[in-house]
């Protein structure tokens, strides 16, 4: 039984896992809250790039993958993927955002106003050493403005809409269990939109980052302007069996809209949003979407190539899946390689010109 | 009655871990790729709790198809106890109550990664091959829209060229593993990364192949019966590993695919692919009966 010598790879495999876990410690519901309550920005990447919105699973997630992200995201993907749907929630309407942040940098000021929310965008990005001397850092409260933000805001594009500058949109009538859902369905090309934004929802994000900064810095034909972000809070409304319409909870969200050039007399908009607060994913998705139309086909702003290489777990695993023993495919090729060689060989030491020559007969 | 009854006690997931709604799909698409040979059918590909590009196409696959009374083998490079072939076959046992085995003729699903074992399969047994890249194209056409095209249309002249460039510069067709092969005269398909030594196995075999790529949401099939022809030029004759010769330094078989293990000072050793083949051969030179069944190679020669 000298072949079974080697079935030390069973053991050697639950070795490995467990120097893994044991490395990280004991995970108790302790740790999970801490990184809940302290990473809310990881825990809505996560969260985004995971389809599925629940920060304490995102945590235990994050918990369980020692933060190793594209990790993190597999567990809960293929948790989510053996739940059910229960409900559709009815679409999310701009106007009806609970709307914490909302910038755009079309205009100096849009109707309902610029509401920077929080953000570090104007801050000096100072590492709080002071911390690690044992002084906590506490940032001063917030004072208050003598009159709040309204909670919902307009949405700027309604108001160019208005104004003959974005093309007029019409309501799409598909009912809700009609909706394409790619948690179900395979992408295929070309993509319906809803399909395509709902892949850059669930993208990773520094894949979209990377691929949106190339279209920005000049491989795409569109530079976008920021016609609109926002982070926000929305309603998950469901019907109830007995017809009543309720909100089942909020969810944060990110959404994207950014504009370029003149188009058939209008305005063109590209469009994104997420689960979670990602300025940085929905300003880089929003321009994907923007350049899309005029795409060169084969090119990094194409949809087919942008929506395949960020799609965080299928990328993540491909990428790690060249660790797995190749030597089969590689003795196949090794094969061909040495044959050639061979017969090369053999032609020039009889002093020929090599000539690939025909063989025999086909046997298949 | 009531809702005790109608219902199933909760669980964290369903008996083979994917839920019924992907199943169904599943089930659907293999019997659309089962109709139309060769033919790559688009699914929505869940997530499993392993790493795509991990053998997550066969595994859903296998999943769909296992039940209580399955008998299961994995292997990876033709091996058994692959540190992946194990993790996956321990996954299926685990929420499926399949039983395992590394016999391939005791199998009656066996999900293997880059090899077609060495003994021939029957008709009740089905050969899930884990797939990388489900698209022959690919290499000459990397968009997958027009590629989808092209296959509609039977066009297949680029793949062709590549061929023939290869022989024009080298001698010989290069194409290593994973050789483009027609199925049932209509569509051309990747075997997967086998080795070339195994495609001839897929041809009017006796079982049933299905192909899976959990990745790239791929999935296609060789139905039993059905002509697989690797693409060959009329004069140039379909070339196998050659390794009719080899001898596994360990078994003592020889006339199978082996593996090379590079020595020090110079030179190989080699060792027979198919890991229980191998078993099978040590345990009958200690005195066991011979396990061995058919196989498609008899002397180093395909034969079935």
């Amino acid at each position: 039984m000298a072949y079974v010598a080697t079935r030390g790879g069973e053991k050697a495999i639950e070795q490995a896992e467990r120097l893994f876990r044991q490395d990280l410690g004991t995970i108790d519901a302790a740790r999970v809250e801490t990184i809940r309550a302290t990473m809310p920005y990881l825990i809505d990447r996560v969260m985004g790039e995971a389809s599925l919105y629940d920060e304490e699973l995102a945590a235990l997630a994050l918990a369980q993958t020692g933060g190793e992200l594209s990790e993190a995201v597999l567990v809960l993907r293929a948790w989510r993927t053996t739940q059910p749907r229960l409900a559709i929630a009815r679409p999310v309407q701009q106007h009806e955002l609970l709307t914490q942040r909302r910038i755009s940098a079309a205009f100096k000021d849009i109707p309902g106003g610029q509401i920077l929310g929080p953000t570090l965008d104007y801050s000096h990005r100072v590492l709080a050493t002071d911390v690690l001397e044992g002084k906590p850092f506490t940032a001063p409260a917030v004072d208050l403005a003598d009159q709040p933000a309204p909670a919902r805001q307009p949405s700027l594009a309604d108001w160019q809409r208005q104004q003959g500058l974005v093309a007029p949109s019409e309501a799409s009538n598909v009912a809700p269990q009609d909706i394409p859902d790619l948690t179900r369905e395979p992408l295929l090309f070309p993509a319906s939109r809803a399909h395509r934004l709902q892949s850059l929802a669930r993208a990773e994000t520094g894949g979209v980052l990377a691929l949106g900064y190339a279209a920005q810095r000049g491989y795409g034909n569109a530079h976008p302007t920021v016609n609109e972000l926002r982070l926000a809070e929305a309603e998950v409304v469901v019907r109830h069996p007995r017809g009543t319409e309720f909100s089942a909870g909020r969810v944060r969200v990110s959404q994207a809209e950014v504009t370029s050039k003149e188009k058939g007399g209008y305005l063109e908009l590209g469009f994104a949003a997420t689960f979670g607060w990602n300025e940085v994913k929905v300003i880089a998705a929003a321009t994907l979407d923007l350049n899309s139309a005029e795409a060169p086909v084969g090119s990094a702003v194409h949809e087919e190539f942008y929506l395949y290489h960020t799609e965080s777990v299928e990328a993540s695993g491909f990428c790690i899946h060249f660790k797995l023993p190749h030597y089969v495919t590689f003795q196949s090729i090794l094969d061909a390689m040495r044959d050639a060689k061979a017969k090369k060989a053999a032609a020039e030491a009889a002093g020929d010109v090599y000539v690939a020559e025909p063989e025999e007969e086909p046997v298949i | 009655m009531s809702l005790a009854t109608l219902t199933k006690d909760w669980a964290a997931t369903s008996y083979g871990f994917l839920d019924a709604s992907a199943k169904r799909e599943l089930r659907r698409k293999m019997l659309k790729a089962i109709a139309v040979p060769g033919c790559q059918m688009p699914y929505a590909s869940r997530e499993v709790p392993m790493a795509r590009g991990w053998g997550t196409g066969g595994l859903q696959v296998t999943l769909t198809l296992v039940n209580p009374n399955s008998v299961v083998k994995v292997i990876d490079q033709g091996a058994d106890d692959g540190v992946n072939a194990a993790s996956i076959r321990r996954f299926i046992s685990r929420v499926s109550g399949a039983s395992e085995t590394w016999d391939t003729l005791e199998a009656t699903i066996v999900q293997s990664r880059h090899r077609v074992p060495e003994e021939i399969m029957r008709e009740n047994q089905v050969l899930v091959l884990q797939v990388p890249n489900p698209e022959p194209l690919r290499g000459v056409e990397p968009n997958i829209s027009i590629a989808r095209q092209m296959h509609a249309d039977a066009d297949y002249g680029k793949l062709w060229l590549t061929l023939y460039e290869q022989i024009v510069r080298k001698g010989r067709i290069m194409q290593g593993a994973a050789y483009p092969s027609m199925v049932n005269g209509r569509h051309v398909m990747t075997p997967s990364p086998i080795p070339r030594w195994d495609v001839p196995k897929l041809n009017m075999s006796k079982h049933l192949t299905i192909l899976s790529a959990g990745r790239e949401k791929r999935l296609y099939a060789v139905p039993p019966y059905t002509r697989v022809e690797p693409l060959v030029f009329s004069d140039r004759p379909y070339l196998v590993e050659d390794h009719a010769a080899l001898t596994c330094r360990r078994s003592g078989v020889s006339g199978f695919f082996m593996n090379e293990l590079p020595q020090d000072g110079g030179g190989s050793v080699f060792e027979v692919s198919d890991s229980n083949l191998g078993i099978k051969a040590i345990d009958c030179a200690d005195g066991a009966p011979d396990a061995i069944g058919d196989t498609w190679y008899r002397n180093g020669e395909f034969s079935a």
